[in-house]
């Protein structure tokens, strides 16, 4: 401890050059923290875990297209499958535009059995006063927080891709295995059917649950083939291939993120060794003279060493909290309009792996001039003035 | 005020040699030479005769391609790199021509170094610092870096580092090289000083007369050869 004070005042010897290869660091890691956050988040998305035995079938043109219900009937006529629930997107808000969040008419029986994982915490009465009230919902944990919202109030839901304002009771509070699963409102799909005309006998997915995942595959594959060459011809995918469609609409992400970390780490690690190898090169003669006094080179190359870990490490931590709170931005300010970003924070893998990699990058660029600059000799060293 | 007595250096056919590739040129040939403790002794020669690197091997921070070196009891070409600067720590101070501090510490904290390296407490260190420091009259300017320093203060400061671990051996190259005639006395009058009062051993390499005649003997090198010794009369 007795040697931090001359590590720190080494470091501060010039305090621009420190606080510019600082700012380097922390915007580094704050740009590689937030995009590799981004594709675990992504990656989590579409990896969500189910039960393994869920799959959708939606119409083959798109997510923008509808199914007639009546789809349904041959859809449960299937062994294999458990159950089925319609379901749709209905993108209203709450009293204003900002308030924004999830919002689905599905089928108000069979959505407990297809989403018995996304949808726990209801009483046997809940559901039940849910499924006996048309104009009931329930609503996640989070999103009642939010709000202030208990049971009974009355939620006023204005529809902004269906001409529907439906006012809804809440009759259940439940909860979710993620945040964006208690971010969610779902109420009944009669009433969507009601509230809308051309939507009468239409839906936007099917959600079957089958009894086993070994079932998909062969039920999916002969739900597609009876649609065929009908006017409405379906695609049935897996949950989590349905969730990646909406992600692979950005693009290929993945690539990306890994590319720009890429560049960005070779751009930090360039620097960091070009102010490192000069801010050891010009104490030449000065660690000459802590030599001559007695400072073994092991203990010069610690202190260099520690003072190359300090400034990576003091970037580091900053630039992770930098990202942590532009995470949490992220999350208040697009969460609503960007599902997938009400998960989006930093995992402790990823603030591990960029704390490891800065730390690398320190180690990396510190122990080349340390080592050069601890062989010189003595006599050379007080000689290079 | 301490007397001479047995040798604290003892040198013997000491040899030295650089290596430029292939070719060896040789700096010190076979030098003879005893210090007694508490002696002060000047290093004197023309360029290139090899009293710096007589000073340097002598101080630990060099070392010899043959011969004998023996310095404050322990023969310094049996001690590993690591041993050798513990040795450096316990039993030499170094002053240098250009004072050589560490222009990111003030002067306590400069004169604090070589005592970072000692078991000794915060407590224990600061009041060894403040006892140099005093001794170097510069209590005042204990928070001054160096830049806020004369040229004069910062080279009692950089005295002041090399005796706060109460080393045997004072070690000066050109110590009064970068400094004006009036600071130049006042810093071998110092050096005088923790010769005669406090029994330091002291060998400086110097061109300046003045400087020389402040030692009570003179060492003559000439072409890497023992040329005289010669006592002075103050």
């Amino acid at each position: 401890m007795k040697f931090l004070h001359l590590v720190w005042k080494s470091l501060m010897r010039s305090k621009r050059r420190t606080f510019l290869i600082l700012c380097t660091l922390i915007l580094s890691v704050f740009l590689i923290t937030i995009l590799q956050s981004l594709l675990a988040t992504l990656d989590a998305v579409s990896n969500k875990p189910t039960e393994g035995n869920r799959f959708v079938v939606r119409h083959k043109s798109g997510l923008t297209q509808f199914l007639p219900i009546s789809y349904g009937e041959y859809l449960r006529q299937q062994p294999e499958v458990l159950a089925v629930a319609n379901s749709q997107w209905f993108g209203g808000y709450y009293q204003d535009p900002k308030n924004f969040f999830a919002n689905f008419a599905n089928d108000e029986t069979t959505m407990f059995q297809v989403f018995s994982d996304r949808i726990s915490g209801l009483t046997e009465a809940e559901i039940k006063e849910y499924q006996r009230d048309r104009k009931g919902c329930i609503v996640g944990q989070i999103l009642a927080d939010k709000y202030g919202w208990k049971v009974g109030d009355t939620i006023p839901l204005t529809g902004t891709i269906f001409p529907m304002s439906p006012q809804l009771t809440i009759r259940g509070i439940f909860k979710g295995r993620m945040a964006s699963e208690e971010n969610t409102l779902y109420f009944h799909y009669k009433l969507l059917e009601e509230g809308v005309q051309f939507m009468k006998g239409k839906t936007g997915a099917f959600w079957i649950k089958t009894k086993t995942s070994d079932d998909i595959p062969r039920v999916a594959n002969r739900i597609d083939t009876h649609f065929a060459n009908s006017p409405v011809e379906t695609m049935s995918e897996a949950e989590n291939a349905f969730y990646l469609t909406f992600v692979k609409m950005l693009g290929n992400i993945g690539a990306i993120i890994h590319g720009v970390t890429i560049a960005v780490l070779i751009a930090i690690t360039i620097v960091t060794v070009g102010t490192m190898s000069m801010a050891i090169k010009e104490r030449t003669t000065e660690i000459a003279v802590l030599r001559a006094m007695g400072f073994s080179r092991a203990r010069v190359l610690f202190l260099l060493m520690a003072e190359g870990l300090l400034l990576v490490t003091l970037g580091g931590a900053l630039g992770i909290g930098l990202a942590s709170l532009v995470a949490k931005i992220l999350r208040e300010i697009l969460g609503s309009a960007l599902i997938f970003l009400q998960d989006f924070r930093l995992a402790n893998e990823t603030i591990l792996l960029c704390m490891g990699m800065a730390l690398i990058i320190g180690f990396i660029s510190t122990i080349i001039p340390a080592l050069a600059a601890t062989r010189r000799s003595i006599v050379e060293g007080l000689r290079a003035l | 005020m301490s007397q001479p007595t047995a040798p604290i250096i003892h040198i013997q056919s000491l040899a030295k040699s650089y290596f430029r590739e292939t070719l060896e040129i040789p700096v010190l040939q076979g030098l003879d030479l005893d210090i007694p403790a508490g002696g002060f002794y000047a290093l004197m020669g023309p360029s290139g005769s090899g009293k710096t690197t007589l000073l340097n091997l002598i101080a630990g921070i060099d070392r010899p391609t043959g011969g004998l070196l023996e310095v404050c009891g322990s023969n310094l070409n049996q001690l590993n790199d690591d041993e050798l600067a513990s040795w450096r720590n316990e039993n030499i101070g170094f002053i240098f021509q250009n004072y050589n501090l560490i222009p990111v510490l003030n002067a306590f904290e400069n004169i604090e170094l070589p005592l970072l390296l000692t078991s000794l407490t915060r407590a224990q260190r600061k009041e060894k610092v403040e006892e140099v420091l005093s001794l170097v009259n510069l209590m005042d300017r204990r928070e001054n870096y160096p830049r806020q320093l004369s040229g004069g203060q910062e080279q009692r400061v950089a005295i002041a580092r090399a005796i706060v671990g109460n080393p045997k051996v004072l070690v000066a190259d050109e110590p009064t090289g970068a400094l004006d005639a009036k600071n130049a006395d006042e810093i071998l009058e110092m050096m005088q000083r923790l010769n005669e009062e406090f029994g330091k051993t002291i060998l400086i390499v110097t061109h300046d007369p003045k400087a020389a005649n402040c030692a009570r003997h003179q060492v003559h090198l000439e072409k890497g050869i023992l040329d005289k010794t010669v006592e002075v009369n103050r």
